[in-house]
C-alpha cells in the first residue's frame, strides 16, 4: 500500500520528474529525457546515511545517488550467440536443461526462455574461473522493482547486477545493469529497452586464498554487455553486498552459480558456461 | 667399418629428411636457443609446443556496431574507403580484401575495443602452415599483433604461438576456436596501450583480452613488448595514439564489419 501511495505522489510530480533533473541528478549525454520512468525503489530510501555506508569504488560510498551515471549508448539487439562445443549449456530453452542443471524446479521454460520467479535459481554444478554467457530481458518497462535480478558467482558471493536501468536515473550508478553490485558501475550503459534481449559475456576469476585464509588474489571480472566492454578486469573489494563492505573470507574453489529472483520481471534464455581452470 | 662414408652420409641426410617431412618453410628456422622467449617457458614459434585444444565455436554471428563506435568497415563502400589509407586493398559490398602493402587506418587509436571479422579464402587451402592465410591485426602501428591465419585443425597446422587467436610469438590462444577455411571468424579485442615515463621506460605493459568467435582466447595478457618473429623486441616509447594496421603477408584474406570504440 505504501508503494501505491508513493506512486501516486510521484505521478502528481510527473511534469517536474520528466525534466532532466529527475531525482536532482544530471542526466548523462545520450540519455532519453522524455518518457523517463517514474519508478522508485523504496529500498534505496531505507539505506543509512552515506557516512555510515561502506565504500564503493573511486572514492564514492555504496549506492550514492549523486554518483555520475554511465553514459547510455544505443546498441542494436544482438542475435543470440550459440554456445561453443566445450561449453555446458546450462539453459538451452528446454525444461530438460533446467531439470539437469538447476536446483529450483519452479522455474518453467516457455518458448525457449524462462522467467525468474519463486526464488533464486542455482546450478547443480560448481564453478571456479569461468566464461559465462547469459541472455536476459526485462519484461515490463513499468515493473515496480525495475526487474531487479542478478548473476551471482560462488554461492551467492559476487554479483553482477541485472536491472532495467533504462535509463538508470532513479537508481544509483553502482546498482544498474552490469555493475559489480555496490562497487563499480559499468563503463557505459548499452542496455536494451524492456522487451528486447540483452547479453552478458562474463570472464570471471575467483579469488585465491593462502593457507591461512587470507585473500592473495581478488575476484575479478571482464564483461561485454551487448558486445560492449563495461567491466575491464575489475577487482572486487570482497563479496558484493547491500550497504556494507564485506571482507573476503576463504571459500571453496568451486561453488554454484545463481540467477537472482528479486521481485520478478526478468526472463532468461541461452545460458552457457565454459570452465577456465 | 666396411663403409665409413655411410654413417656420414646418413648424418648429413637426416636434417634434410626431417625438414622435408615436417613441411618446414623454405628457409631454415633458427635453432630454438637463438630465439626470443614466448610465454610458458617456451621459445618463440616452437613447433613442439602443445597445440591448444580445438573447440568448435557456435554458429557465425555478426555483431553490429554500437552507436559510439567508429565504423572502419561497414556497409557503405564510399565511407569505408575514407577510413583506410592503402587504396590497393579492394573494397566491395563491405568486404575488404588484402592486397599489396599494409592497410593502415586513417584514424589513430590508443586504448580501444575492436571488433573485426576475417576469413581466409578457400582458394588458399593447398597452402601450408603460416602461408595459409597469414595476416594480422596490429595495434599502434605495426607493434602489437593478434594473429590472423587459417587455424582450424582440419585445414592447417602451425606453431601454437602463431595461430589465430595468438598474440604473435608471445602467447598461444587458450583454446583454438577457429573456423574452417572459408568461414568468417570474429575477433573482439580489448586493447590497452603501454604507458611510458618521461625517460621512455615502459611503466605499464600493453594488455590484451581477446575473444575469437565468442570464446575467450587471451585473458588480460600482458605483452612482453612489440610482437615479432624469432626475436624479442623491447618496448620502445611511442605515441599514445597510432593507426590500426592490417598485415599484407601474401594472402588475399577478406575482412568485414570492423568497428572500434575508444576507451580513453
Amino acid at each position: 500500500m505504501r508503494n501505491f501511495a508513493r506512486l501516486a505522489l510521484v505521478a502528481l510530480l510527473a511534469p517536474a520528474a520528466l525534466a532532466d533533473q529527475v531525482n536532482g541528478r544530471e542526466v548523462p549525454p545520450g540519455t532519453p529525457t522524455t518518457g523517463v520512468k517514474l519508478h522508485f525503489l523504496p529500498d534505496y530510501d531505507s539505506l543509512p546515511p552515506l557516512a555510515k555506508r561502506g565504500d564503493s569504488s573511486q572514492g564514492w560510498k555504496i549506492h550514492d545517488m549523486k554518483r555520475p551515471l554511465p553514459r547510455q549508448v544505443a546498441v542494436p539487439e544482438l542475435p543470440s550467440q550459440p554456445a561453443p562445443a566445450d561449453a555446458l549449456a546450462l539453459f538451452d530453452g528446454t525444461q530438460a536443461s533446467i531439470q539437469a542443471n538447476f536446483v529450483n524446479q519452479k522455474w518453467k521454460a516457455k518458448d525457449g526462455a524462462v522467467v525468474a520467479v519463486h526464488g533464486d535459481q542455482t546450478t547443480r554444478k560448481a564453478f571456479g574461473d569461468c566464461q559465462l554467457h547469459v541472455e536476459w530481458r526485462a519484461l515490463d518497462a513499468n515493473h515496480p522493482n525495475m526487474c531487479n535480478s542478478g548473476v551471482i558467482f560462488m554461492g551467492g558471493r559476487y554479483e553482477i547486477q541485472i536491472m532495467d536501468s533504462n535509463p538508470c536515473n532513479v537508481i544509483p550508478a553502482d546498482g544498474g545493469a552490469a555493475a559489480v553490485y555496490g562497487w563499480m558501475p559499468p563503463l557505459v550503459n548499452p542496455i536494451q529497452p524492456a522487451g528486447k534481449w540483452n547479453t552478458y559475456d562474463i570472464v570471471f576469476h575467483r579469488p585465491r586464498f593462502d593457507a591461512k585464509g587470507a585473500c592473495v588474489q581478488k575476484t575479478r571480472v571482464t564483461i561485454l554487455f551487448n558486445g560492449m566492454l563495461v567491466q575491464d578486469n575489475t577487482e572486487f573489494p570482497g563479496p558484493t553486498s547491500w550497504d556494507q563492505r564485506l571482507p573476503y573470507r576463504a571459500h571453496a574453489d568451486k561453488l554454484p552459480l545463481s540467477l537472482q529472483d528479486h521481485g520478478g520481471g526478468v526472463e532468461f534464455r541461452n545460458v552457457w558456461v565454459r570452465d577456465l581452470e | 667399418m666396411k663403409n665409413p662414408t655411410l654413417p656420414l652420409f646418413l648424418a648429413l641426410l637426416a636434417p634434410a629428411l626431417a625438414a622435408g617431412v615436417c613441411a618446414a618453410p623454405a628457409f631454415a628456422e633458427p635453432p630454438l636457443e637463438q630465439r626470443g622467449m614466448s610465454s610458458g617457458g617456451f621459445r618463440q614459434h616452437d613447433r613442439n609446443r602443445p597445440q591448444p585444444k580445438a573447440v568448435e565455436p557456435g554458429a557465425e554471428v555478426s555483431v553490429p556496431a554500437p552507436a559510439d563506435a567508429v565504423v572502419l568497415l561497414g556497409k557503405d563502400d564510399a565511407e569505408n574507403a575514407k577510413q583506410w589509407k592503402n587504396a590497393a586493398w579492394t573494397q566491395k559490398d563491405g568486404v575488404m580484401t588484402a592486397r599489396k602493402g599494409w592497410q593502415v587506418s586513417a584514424q589513430s587509436f590508443g586504448d580501444c575495443q575492436l571488433h573485426l571479422e576475417f576469413r581466409v579464402p578457400e582458394t588458399l587451402k593447398d597452402r601450408k602452415d603460416q602461408d595459409q592465410g597469414n595476416s594480422g591485426v596490429f595495434f599502434m602501428g605495426d607493434r602489437y599483433e593478434a594473429q590472423v591465419v587459417s587455424s582450424h585443425p582440419d585445414c592447417n597446422k602451425t606453431y601454437a604461438d602463431g595461430m589465430a587467436g595468438a598474440i604473435y610469438g608471445q602467447n598461444p590462444p587458450l583454446v583454438n576456436p577457429s573456423r574452417k577455411i572459408g568461414g568468417w571468424n570474429a575477433y573482439d579485442i580489448v586493447f590497452r596501450r603501454p604507458r611510458f615515463n618521461e625517460k621512455g621506460e615502459c611503466v605499464q605493459k600493453a594488455v590484451m583480452t581477446v575473444f575469437l568467435n565468442g570464446v575467450l582466447v587471451q585473458d588480460h595478457f600482458e605483452l612482453m613488448g612489440p610482437t615479432s618473429y624469432m626475436q624479442r623486441a623491447p618496448y620502445a616509447k611511442h605515441a599514445d595514439k597510432l593507426p590500426l594496421q592490417l598485415q599484407d603477408h601474401g594472402s588475399p584474406d577478406e575482412f568485414r564489419n570492423i568497428w572500434v570504440r575508444e576507451l580513453e
